[in-house]
């Protein structure tokens, strides 16, 4: 007998299925995805997820994809107001009670969202290339940066609520120099991106922007040439580090491989005067602005203009000898951190660094601090400077004005105010303005400039002329010179990152949608730090500071491979092993659900190691029952059950009781039929 | 033992003989019906009668139905807590009694109510819950009404 | 020589029915039972009958009585026992109503088989066994009787359909899993008139074909499962129950299955695997259980009171069921009317009478001098509905108006000290433990929901949070798998709909205008009543009481936890809220 076939219309698709066929798999037929959790191919319909409703015209209740069988002449919407609605909340409420973290807080916090986790898994491991190979999938300096990032991955890092973070940053550093040690440095594999391959681009400006923005398009197959205005690429790696902290040659390895991608180095290029901005646009198919911030920021007070008041970065980059002088940073950041130590190391008699708040509301990282204490530096707080004393037209001292701290502003810190009258005299020969910098327009005019004078760049970096035709080649834009102004190097490569993602999307005709988008993070407050077992952070040994002040030798050694993998094996895995192919979070991005909206109480929950090689963490559990039914259906054992009733349900073996799950073959069903990440089969 | 009696039954035999569920019980069960143990224990954690534990000799269900929360059934449940130190689901550190909060006994014109070893106590106050355990404390010396 | 019977229902035993027997015969009598007449509020009743007619009803008798009620039942005179008789005013309690399910509730004795017979008992089940299966679905929908345990489902419409479905094995099951907390009519017809229960489901059984059938029965209600046991017994020893009914060559057994404390087995799918000995977690429709049911065979389920009314149905005909009531609702309903009113107890009506009607004319109105605020109806899956709609009609269209329901019948009134905010926080508690946990919206949505409405009542409400719940509510009503989840925000809707300045006192002013939450009420001593005992001083938990013997004492108010035990400890009436 022919099976009758039964014709409906789903999201204005007609579509004919036999008789008894369920509205999911006549979605599926007719091409339309209706988003499934507690639904497996095989298995009797659950309806317990309430994610595959769906509306039907003239039924006046929502039904259940999964489990509503087809009707002649059904007309079935998925999208509707009502049932997205539904939806949505079905994932607000799953969200909400699934205590887990897609995404260790360090990538997260990680602006260009390096995969930490998985690089300082690779170490604990013992895979340093991998771990090199994991960072070279988000930007090509990993040695550089490893070297100098402030590491904001650090700061949030779990391990830190149990006594302190893992040394991220160094690990990558270790990681990244062990590989080349070995011969194994190498670029991230291709990536497929027709749309790109063979676009002309023209990158300007070769800093840590400029290079990444090149590497990620190259990796996509783009034909690159970066131009840059100064001898050697790098930029303010190479131009505004001082070589104690990150040694030329090891930028010139980094940069190296990015050359031999096939990447055009065009350098001593500057703009307006060997070509014009337009003038590039006209001979690409993509123009990317990152010509960064090379101008310090003036202190605005009278005298700065006189002969021995300099730039930070313009010294930083020049390094005139300083020998018997006595000497002024102005300014508690990086960069007056790098000038002192540099001005230390250039023969100053005499270091002072000049502070408007106290030391504990410097930005400098405390470890720049203390190596520059160490070497000499002496640090003047709650001081400001008022006038540069002038002397035959050459800086004779500083006035300053004393100041105290006040109100908190709305970052919080004390906002430092002066003491009324109350100023003191420092005689000195050099006065370093180290409190900020901008960008150059010289030769930029053409663009549409934000207030600050930086380049205006949108969402997607796209940067525009101010007398923009049609049929020009797209301008885009990132790092220091856009938007917001100078930050620190994993900022500007978050931006050129994205940037180079912004151009393939836009040769491909897609929409580009930057960040992590919706993803769901543990809460810190509510995790119990108590149980882990403390081990103190591995730090690098460094050179002794009665050493290191002499010369621009790297003061720091490094970490050793031993103290690697201690180091990394620290990590508490916060990220989920699962995110790539969660079902629960694919959707509730494409939901754009609000995770913590409706957070409240979670499920009991425990993390279950022991029994089998198949973890169950109950804490990503959304109780879908499917391991359960796979178990008893498929694998025919039953091994595993519903436990108590309503919020509290959770899914495990029989009372935890070995013998109870010795029949487990591991077969690992239930480990692929889970949606989310709360089951992982554990290596053996 | 029947084999045609659910597993809902056979559990309600279990706990009828011993006041609760055994551990072992459960194996038995489950070996008898030839389902899993996981199923038993499903099915014993999900209904609110089923106990896993050994209860008290005496055992109080106190109604938290409608009509008892209207009347203050609350304040008979701070009233045994105060005289027995004991909350929903414990038990006394003598072993005395067990209290359990139920969803109604349908008493509700007597509300608010509690049941002690199957026989209902009406239109209680705290006091008057209070001299009735203290009685059934004191009588035999607590091993039943 | 008048004969006494004391009422000995579940209520009637709690009030101490059982010691007044005791008593009784300890004096020399020789007292029957009966089970519950309903007014509960008048118990322990003791009736006196000579022969069939009740000569004197006597109310809220103690044991101490039992020696002066066995004297007046011997002599036949009365003037020893009139201070108990029951008044005229309380008379009206049970005159005012119409008992159909309740006929013989608290007038036959429950545990006697003659009893019933006299009382025309089993002969509905006579004339039915000589009528087509498809007449007595007829007769049925000429009644126009619905399903008495909330939803309202047209019976026939429900019989004819298992009696369709395919399959020769059908089972009836009888939900007596009366989970609604407020609700004990159920209970009530099991405990005093268990063979009407027994031989509705016969002629049930016989209309749609089923060889066996259930009684799914708390096992909160041992004195039901006793008394159902007993008839079930005595039945099947009659030949009128089990192989060859009556002789009619129809055969049907009923088996009793005590439940184990779920209330989402009320919903017919989750009592069905209940019944099958698992977690009683619905399953999905379709198929409905006239369909697949039981053991995946055509199922029927009705509740008690349904079957309660068959037989009187079959005997008095259709259209006398169906002259009663309105037009979408037929016959008589029985509520349950508790709480904070006067006269509370079982209360059997037509339909198409006013909520006024039953609370301010049989219920007698609020008790203690207080205001009416609300009648909470269909418990868990209700709602409360305020003095403005008190003319409602009792219809299962007027009340679904209103956002509560018909129910199963628990009729909870409360006055002006009940904080309607609490009542939902009361409900959702209940629906969220009770919740099965399979679908995400009930088991996540109902927990929020509680979460939500606990700190409103401890005075952390934020504004926007009573807009977050009516988005809550209106998505889990959409998105809920089985009635349970389904219906579990109309408490919070109803209140919210009727009662939103209570939400907002609470909210922007931490305030509860009812004084019920502990965490918003502060209390102070009357100066002029304190007597200085310190009584409350004493009980003050966190010690916010001060003062000195024989002078009036004070509460910090700083201190104060609002928990009320210094009101509870005052003898004088000095301690009042704030």
């Amino acid at each position: 007998m022919d099976t009758e076939l039964v014709t409906l219309q789903i999201d204005g698709k007609s579509v004919s299925v036999p008789a008894g066929t369920t509205v999911l798999a006549a979605a599926e037929k007719a091409g339309v995805e209706i988003p499934n959790l507690c639904f497996l191919k095989g298995l009797a319909p659950y309806g317990a997820c309430g994610v595959c409703v769906v509306e039907a015209e003239g039924c006046p209740k929502l039904l259940r994809a999964c489990a509503t069988q087809v009707r002649e002449g059904m007309v079935v919407n998925s999208k509707g107001e009502r049932a997205l609605k539904a939806r949505k909340l079905a994932f607000e409420l799953l969200m909400g009670d699934h205590d887990g973290d897609c995404l260790g807080p360090c990538k997260i916090e990680c602006p260009a969202h390096t995969d930490c986790q998985k690089y300082v898994g690779e170490i604990a491991e013992g895979r340093f290339s991998d771990a090199a190979a994991t960072v070279m999938e988000t930007f090509p300096l990993p040695a550089s940066i490893g070297r100098v990032c402030p590491h904001p991955c650090e700061r949030k890092c779990r391990r830190g609520k149990v006594e302190s973070p893992i040394s991220i940053a160094a690990l990558k550093a270790f990681a990244a120099d062990e590989t080349r040690r070995r011969g194994e440095a190498a670029p991230a594999p291709a990536v497929d991106e027709p749309a790109l391959a063979g676009k002309r681009v023209t990158i300007v400006g070769g800093g840590p922007a400029g290079l990444t923005c090149a590497y990620q398009l190259a990796r996509r197959g783009a034909k690159v040439k970066v131009v840059d205005q100064m001898p050697e690429m790098g930029g303010m790696l190479r131009y505004g580090i001082p070589e104690y902290r990150l040694p030329k040659a090891v930028l010139k390895a980094e940069t190296d491989l990015i050359a031999a991608m096939g990447v055009e180095f065009v350098n001593n290029f500057k703009i307006g005067r060997d070509a014009s901005l337009a003038d590039l646009r006209g001979d690409c198919d993509a123009l990317v602005v990152a010509n960064g911030a090379w101008r310090s920021s003036p202190m605005r007070i009278p005298g700065e203009d006189s002969e021995g008041v300099l730039g930070g970065i313009d010294f930083l980059r020049e390094k005139p000898r300083l020998d018997g002088r006595t000497v002024a940073v102005v300014g508690g950041g990086n960069t007056a951190m790098d000038a002192c130590r540099t001005a230390v190391r250039l023969g100053a008699k005499a270091v002072y660094v000049v502070y408007r708040r106290t030391r504990a509301e410097m930005p400098a990282e405390e470890v720049e601090i203390v190596e520059a204490e160490e070497e000499g530096v002496s640090f003047m707080f709650l001081r400001n400077p008022a006038e540069v004393a002038v002397a035959g037209g050459r800086v004779a001292g500083l006035k300053l004005q004393v100041m105290e701290l006040g109100e908190p502003d709305e970052k919080g810190r004390r906002r430092p105010v002066p003491v009324e009258g109350k100023f003191e005299d420092l005689e000195l020969d050099v006065v370093i303005m180290a409190i900020g910098q901008k960008n150059d327009p010289t030769g930029f005019e053409p663009l549409v400039a934000t207030e600050r004078g930086t380049i205006a760049a949108d969402r997607a970096y796209r940067a525009a002329f101010k007398d923009e035709a049609p049929g020009l080649a797209p301008v885009f834009a990132c790092g220091d010179a856009v938007n917001r102004g100078a930050g620190i190097a994993i900022q500007a490569i978050a931006q050129a990152k994205e940037t180079a993602e912004s151009i393939a999307a836009h040769f491909a005709g897609r929409a580009f949608e930057g960040g992590l988008g919706v993803i769901s993070a543990r809460d810190p407050e509510r995790i119990d730090f108590s149980a882990y077992e403390k081990k103190p952070r591995e730090s690098a040994a460094v050179r002794p500071a009665a050493e290191r002040r002499a010369d621009f030798g790297e003061v720091s050694k490094g970490l050793t491979a031993e103290q690697a993998m201690a180091e990394a094996s620290r990590c508490l895995k916060c990220g989920c092993h699962d995110y790539q192919d969660c079902k629960l979070i694919r959707y509730a991005k494409e939901l754009k659900t609000d995770v913590t909206r409706l957070r409240g109480e979670y499920h009991p929950a425990e993390l279950e190691t022991k029994l089998v090689s198949i973890e169950r963490n109950q804490r990503k559990c959304i109780a879908c029952n499917l391991c359960v039914r796979v178990c008893e259906e498929k694998a025919k054992k039953g091994l595993i059950g519903l436990v108590g009733r309503g919020f509290t349900t959770v899914i495990r073996p029989e009372f935890r009781d070995p013998s109870a799950v010795a029949d487990c073959a591991e077969c690992r069903m239930c480990v692929d039929a889970c949606p989310t990440g709360a089951l992982r089969l554990l290596a053996k | 033992m029947n084999e045609n009696e659910s597993i809902v039954s056979l559990l309600q035999e279990v706990q009828a003989k011993n006041g609760y569920i055994p551990k072992d019980e459960i194996y038995r069960i489950a070996a008898e019906k030839g389902v899993s143990p996981a199923k038993v224990t499903g099915v014993a954690t999900f209904y609110s009668q089923f106990r896993l534990s050994k209860p008290g000799k005496n055992l109080i269900l106190l109604c938290k139905g409608t009509a008892c929360h209207v009347n203050s059934a609350d304040g008979i449940a701070a009233a045994l807590k105060e005289e027995l130190g004991i909350g929903g689901g414990e038990t006394s550190a003598d072993g005395l009694f067990t209290l359990e909060f139920v969803a109604c006994l349908g008493c509700c014109s007597l509300s608010p109510v509690m049941m002690i070893n199957g026989v209902a106590y009406g239109s209680l106050t705290p006091e008057k819950a209070k001299r009735i355990v203290r009685e059934i404390r004191d009588s035999n010396d607590g091993k039943g009404a | 020589m008048l004969r006494i019977v004391v009422g000995m229902g579940s209520c009637g035993v709690a009030a101490g029915a059982g010691r007044v027997k005791e008593a009784l015969e300890r004096a020399g009598a020789k007292p029957g039972i009966t089970g519950c007449v309903g007014a509960c509020y008048l118990e322990p009743i003791v009736d006196l009958y000579e022969g069939a007619e009740l000569k004197r009803r006597l109310v809220k008798v103690a044991p101490e009585d039992g020696p002066a009620i066995a004297a007046a039942a011997k002599s036949g005179d009365l003037a020893g026992v009139e201070k108990l008789a029951i008044s005229a005013e309380d008379e009206e309690f049970l005159s005012r109503q119409t008992r159909i399910a309740l006929r013989h509730c608290g007038v036959i004795d429950p545990e006697s088989l003659d009893a019933y017979r006299a009382a025309d008992g089993y002969k509905a089940l006579e004339k039915v066994l000589g009528m087509t299966p498809e007449a007595v679905i007829e007769e049925i929908k000429v009644s126009g009787l619905a399903g008495r345990g909330g939803a309202g489902f047209p019976t026939w419409f429900k019989w004819n359909a298992a009696r369709n479905a395919k399959g020769d094995e059908k089972y009836l099951i009888c939900n007596a899993d009366e989970g609604d907390p407020g609700a004990f009519m159920d209970r009530a017809v099991i405990e005093s008139d268990p063979h009407s229960l027994i031989e509705g489901m016969l002629i049930a059984a016989y209309a749609i074909g089923a060889k066996e059938a259930f009684v799914y029965v708390r096992a909160e209600y041992p004195l039901a499962i006793v008394r159902l046991e007993k008839a079930l017994g005595d039945a099947r020893a009659a030949g009128i129950l089990g192989q060859n009914v009556l002789g009619s060559g129809f055969s049907c057994d009923i088996r009793i299955k005590a439940g184990a404390g779920a209330f989402v087995c009320g919903e017919e799918t989750a009592l069905i695997e209940s019944l099958e000995g698992s977690r009683g977690m619905p399953r999905l429709k379709p198929p409905f259980p006239a369909e697949k049911g039981y053991l995946n065979k055509p199922s029927n389920i009705n509740n008690v009171e349904t079957f309660a009314n068959v037989a009187w149905i079959i005997l008095n005909g259709g259209a006398k069921f169906a002259a009663m009531g309105t037009e979408n609702s037929k016959g008589t309903k029985v509520f349950a009317l508790t709480g904070k009113i006067r006269r509370g107890g079982l209360v059997e009506i037509p339909m198409g009478l006013t909520l006024r009607e039953v609370i301010f004319g049989i219920g007698g109105g609020i008790r203690d001098g207080k205001r009416f605020k609300a009648v909470q109806m269909g418990g868990p899956s209700g709602g409360c509905i305020p003095e403005s709609l008190l003319d409602t009609r009792i219809d299962y269209r007027e009340l679904g108006a209103t956002g509560a329901i018909m129910g199963s019948g628990g009729m909870v009134v409360m006055d002006e000290t009940t904080c309607m905010v609490n009542m939902a926080k009361f409900f959702l508690d209940f629906t969220a433990r009770e919740s099965c946990g399979k679908c995400v919206h009930c088991r996540i949505g109902t927990r929020r929901l509680h979460e939500i409405l606990t700190r409103i009542t401890e005075g952390r409400g934020k504004e926007g949070d009573v807009e977050l719940l009516e988005e809550l509510c209106r998505g889990i009503k959409d998105g809920a798998l089985c009635g349970l989840g389904q219906t579990a925000p109309n408490p919070v809707l109803t209140t919210i709909r009727y009662f939103r300045d209570e939400y907002d006192a609470h909210i922007r002013e931490r305030r509860c205008p009812a004084g019920e939450c502990a965490a918003l009420r502060k209390f102070k001593i009357d100066p002029a009543k304190c007597k200085g005992c310190g009584a409350c001083a004493r009980k003050c938990p966190v010690k916010a009481i001060a003062g000195e013997p024989k002078k009036p004492y004070a509460i910090d108010p700083a201190k104060c936890i609002g928990c009320g035990s210094c009101e509870a400890a005052c003898r004088f009436g000095a301690v009042a809220k704030a």
